[in-house]
């Protein structure tokens, strides 16, 4: 009985999202933006466990006052006081390059959401992921778009005609060189034992044997030390390191522009979580004795199980920011070529053999 | 309202006068070469001082100190104050050890004035000057950390010095500018209670010292940013003369306390805190190990401790009287800071007011020793260096 | 290392260069000397060389208006032992008061020599940079710490802005706006 009901539910879905009439792309568009509003509460939310969380270790009580006991609307109030500052520009500034970086690094972050799934659905022993669309590169996709924040941030430093922020785009540049190679070469070796670049075989692949934490553990911990390069979080966020540069790339900007770049990382950071749940910790995917045990609407635990690994992740990210020191950038480029790269060759070698065995 | 035309004129006046910078001499700079002016607001330090790098890639190739920004004329305010109108005014010098500023003009007048305090008071001035010792060493570990990155470490630390700050606040009243010893003695006792509660304070401080110290020690990052970075070997230090904790950390052990003991410090049984090696995290350690230190000075005054006056019986001109002249002569009574050694130099030629006071600030050491430091050395290292050497701007400049 | 015994070399190896040496009765017992102005480097040397007094607590400036001198006051102390020396040095109050400087000696003296310079006037022949050190640049030249300091309002209060007094102040460092204006020009 309640198959027969999910079948017709699925039929009204195709009707309205598919290509039938001339209103199904514009509705996907709309979904589309919903997952963009979505995908901002999910930053909000990210902000806002970064303090609770960061006040804990630090053993005093983060925000208690916006919205309740807990806080829960102190970003809003922080966006409304970022929307009413004055806008200043400083007089000689690259106009386009300096106005144009907070876009490009927001842009890049918000490219990334049409190709990650948010979780799925499971009736019928059909998987429907929760993803704007699924194309068969997404990983590739996910991975070079990830990298346009990187010229938003060069060209905020090169653009604000300041020393500092020079400084700070060129160690921006120099990280970022090190790592993206580090986490491209996990990557590929993940891909290599899938035998997919879509990100869904990828997590189905590790929903037939075990998750590909256990299977290269070695190649989990260069991805977490990348990822974590990439986001520009402490121990790796020389480029805006308050002490010697003044807010790094950020100090020309005040305002909404600043509140753009913030906002920006925030949701890189949140993206980066869900990669690496994705990748490496199995994603959406339920252990098998659940499902036998049909209980109803056991279709929509998958999307509950990838939130909870999701937070899992992200409060792991917090910690170390809040637990280790910043390092230098000459100690950040040589950890990324001396230790990661090597390391991640070791890995890819380990993959190759485990991909020829890996049942498909 | 300001015409914004009036504004943009004078600024084209000012743009006018400035000489740009590469045609002065101190500025010529190659073509690979940057200046880089980590500026009078800068978040290095308390304080506003001005460091100029000239830096090639990530390398400081040369570095120039200017300082001044907080300059206040002290010593020539003190000139027109009364002895007693001027204690509160060194308790400004430098408002993180101001009980040891006030400890070392009190001392110097005392020994004008040819008066010694009784036993109980020089017992309460060598708790509080070991109490101002533990805080001042608390918020200057914890800004040292700040600039490395660690954030937490500075609010444990400032969590700790809250404590400290309430036992100080029992007894003299305020948390910062105390102006707690007078002429002759202190100006109140210890209220009841405090005892216990300090003993109570100062045992928990011991074990999140060990806390900190362990934290310090194993942490690998933080070890990579510190270990064998802005090294001071002994001949540097003799060189600059430097006391305090970044004299000790290189191995020299050289204590005011006990090369020129004052008050009771001779009855009091403690060890000099040295290192082997005058790196960053060997001058940390040090300090932490001072906390440590201090807290077991309290202890063992507070355990030998007498009931008994505060002041002498005979005083040349009672207690609080403004207008007490002063024998002529000169006085110069160093006391140990959490810096270094603290000293004011005071020339008195019969009147109630000072001839002359010059005060001998340890800072002034710490920050001509840092542009020498700072040679073939990271920018990422200058903040590094220059908060572990715990100078303090305002005493610079005084 | 005792003050008898830094005394007593002192007085020997420099006969007439050093005067009026004595011990203070007090703790810490400090060694008082006066130098002559012009062996002030050769005393210092010794001190260094011989009697291991290796390092330089400050060096400070007394200005004395009716004897005509200043006095520099050199304090000395050492790692190794526990004597304090203080050394003084008469530089007669004139135009152009100079004395050597001590930077060959101790190389920390170059701070305290460029403090005593910009707040007292007295020069150091051979001090490779006197610029200043604490006041502003534009305040070299008034030697703030003489007697004779005519900008420092005294304390018995006499308020440098009221109306019908001329201040030394607004003459040196006018206000420009002096009258704002009342409406703003948008068109101009």
């Amino acid at each position: 009985m309640l198959e027969e009901q999910m079948d017709i539910l699925l039929g009204i879905l195709y009707t309205i999202l598919g290509n039938d009439y001339w209103w199904g792309p514009w509705i996907r568009g709309v979904i589309g933006l919903c997952a963009m509003g979505g995908i901002m509460v999910a930053a909000m939310f990210a902000v806002w466990l970064e303090r609770k969380y960061a006040s804990d270790i630090q053993s005093r009580i983060g925000p208690n006052r916006v919205g309740g006991k807990y806080g829960l609307l102190q970003l809003i109030a922080d966006a409304i006081k970022l929307f009413t500052k004055e806008d200043i520009k400083p007089d000689k500034v690259d106009g386009p390059v300096w106005a144009g970086a907070p876009i490009l690094m927001f842009g890049s972050a918000l490219l990334m959401i049409i190709a990650i799934p948010f979780g799925a659905f499971i009736f019928n022993g059909v998987t429907y992921p929760l993803a704007v669309t699924q194309f068969d590169i997404s990983i590739l996709y996910l991975e070079a778009v990830s990298a346009i924040g990187i010229i938003g941030i060069f060209m905020a430093g090169w653009g604000s005609n300041n020393k500092f922020s020079v400084i700070a785009a060129f160690r921006n540049i120099a990280r970022m060189i090190g790592y993206e190679v580090a986490l491209g070469l996990t990557i590929v070796s993940v891909v290599i034992v899938t035998g997919s670049l879509n990100i869904v075989d990828i997590v189905e692949a590790q929903g037939s044997v075990i998750w590909f934490a256990f299977v290269m553990p070695l190649g989990f911990v260069i991805f977490g030390v990348s990822l974590i390069a990439d986001m520009g979080r402490v121990p790796f966020d020389q480029n805006e390191a308050e002490e010697e540069l003044i807010a790094g790339w950020g100090t020309e900007y005040s305002g909404m522009r600043f509140g753009l770049a913030y906002f920006a990382e925030y949701i890189h950071m949140v993206l980066g979580s869900c990669i690496a749940v994705l990748i490496f910790l199995g994603g959406w995917n339920m252990p098998g004795f659940l499902v036998d045990l049909h209980i109803p609407l056991i279709g929509l635990l998958p999307a509950g199980i990838f939130l909870a690994k999701w937070v899992l992740v992200m409060m792991f990210v917090i910690m170390i920011r809040w637990a280790l020191p910043r390092i230098r950038i000459d100690q950040v480029t040589s950890i990324g070529w001396k230790v990661l790269f090597p390391l991640a060759m070791v890995n890819l070698v380990w993959a190759a053999m485990i991909g020829l065995v890996w049942p498909w | 309202m300001v015409n914004k035309h009036d504004v943009k004129k004078r600024m084209r006046q000012l743009a006018a006068e400035y000489i740009h910078e590469p045609q002065q001499e101190a500025y010529k700079l190659d073509d690979t070469e940057m200046m880089l002016h980590i500026g009078p607001q800068n978040p290095i330090q308390p304080g506003p001082f001005l460091i100029d790098l000239k830096i090639s890639g990530e390398t400081v190739r040369d570095s120039k100190l200017y300082m001044g920004y907080g300059h206040k004329g002290i010593e020539k305010i003190l000139e027109s104050m009364t002895y007693i109108q001027g204690l509160p005014v060194t308790d400004r010098i430098c408002y993180l050890a101001s009980l040891s500023n006030n400890e070392a003009y009190v001392s110097s007048v005392e020994r004008l004035l040819d008066i010694e305090p009784p036993e109980r008071s020089q017992y309460i001035r060598v708790i509080m000057q070991e109490l101002s010792r533990i805080q001042s060493h608390l918020l200057g570990t914890g800004e040292y950390a700040t600039d490395l990155g660690f954030v937490t470490m500075f609010l444990f630390m400032i969590r700790e010095r809250e404590y400290v700050l309430g036992l100080i606040e029992d007894i003299t009243g305020a948390r910062i500018t105390h102006c707690f010893p007078r002429f002759g003695g202190v100006r109140e006792d210890l209220p009841d209670g405090w005892r216990e509660k300090a003993i109570d304070v100062l045992s928990m401080i011991n074990e999140k010292c060990e806390m900190y110290k362990e934290l310090f020690s194993s942490d690998r990052t933080y070890r990579m940013r510190t270990v064998d970075i802005g090294t001071l070997t002994k001949e540097d230090v003799i060189k600059a003369g430097l006391t305090g904790p970044a004299l000790r950390a290189t191995g020299i052990d050289y204590d005011v306390r006990k090369v020129y003991p004052t008050l009771t410090y001779p009855d009091i049984d403690f060890k000099v805190q040295t290192a082997k090696k005058g790196d960053i995290f060997n001058r940390v350690m040090v300090r932490i190990n001072e906390i440590q230190e201090s807290c077991w000075i309290i202890e063992q005054a507070l355990d030998q401790m007498k009931p008994g006056p505060l002041f002498p019986d005979e005083l040349p001109y009672g207690r609080r009287t403004p207008s007490m002249r002063v024998p002529p002569g000169e006085a110069y009574v160093p006391v140990e800071d959490p810096r270094g050694e603290m000293a004011m130099y005071i020339v008195s030629d019969g009147t109630d007011k000072p001839y002359r006071v010059k005060i001998r600030g340890p800072a002034f050491a710490l920050m001509q020793g840092l542009p020498p430091m700072l040679e073939n050395v990271y920018i990422a290292d200058v903040p590094a260096i220059a908060a572990s050497m715990d100078s303090c701007n305002s005493e610079v400049d005084r | 290392m005792d003050e008898l015994t830094v005394l007593d070399s002192l007085k020997s190896q420099f006969p007439d260069a050093v005067a009026d040496a004595l011990i203070d009765s007090q703790p810490p017992h400090i060694v008082c000397a006066n130098v002559d102005k012009g062996k002030i480097v050769d005393v210092c040397s010794y001190l260094k060389d011989n009697l291991q007094f290796n390092r330089l607590s400050g060096i400070t400036s007394v200005d004395f208006p009716e004897d005509g001198k200043f006095e520099v006051v050199y304090l000395i102390a050492s790692y190794d032992h526990s004597v304090i020396v203080k050394l003084k040095a008469e530089v007669p109050r004139d135009d152009n008061p100079s004395i050597d400087t001590v930077i060959p000696v101790w190389w920390n003296a170059n701070w305290y020599e460029r403090e005593v310079y910009e707040f007292m006037g007295i020069y150091f022949d051979g001090h490779p940079e006197m610029t200043v050190l604490v006041l502003s640049d534009d305040m070299m030249g008034e030697w703030p710490l003489r007697k004779d300091y005519q900008e420092f309002p005294q304390t018995t209060a006499k308020y440098p802005y009221s109306d019908d007094q001329e201040s030394i102040v607004e003459e040196k460092y006018p206000l420009e706006w002096k009258s704002w204006p009342t409406e703003r020009h948008y068109l101009e």
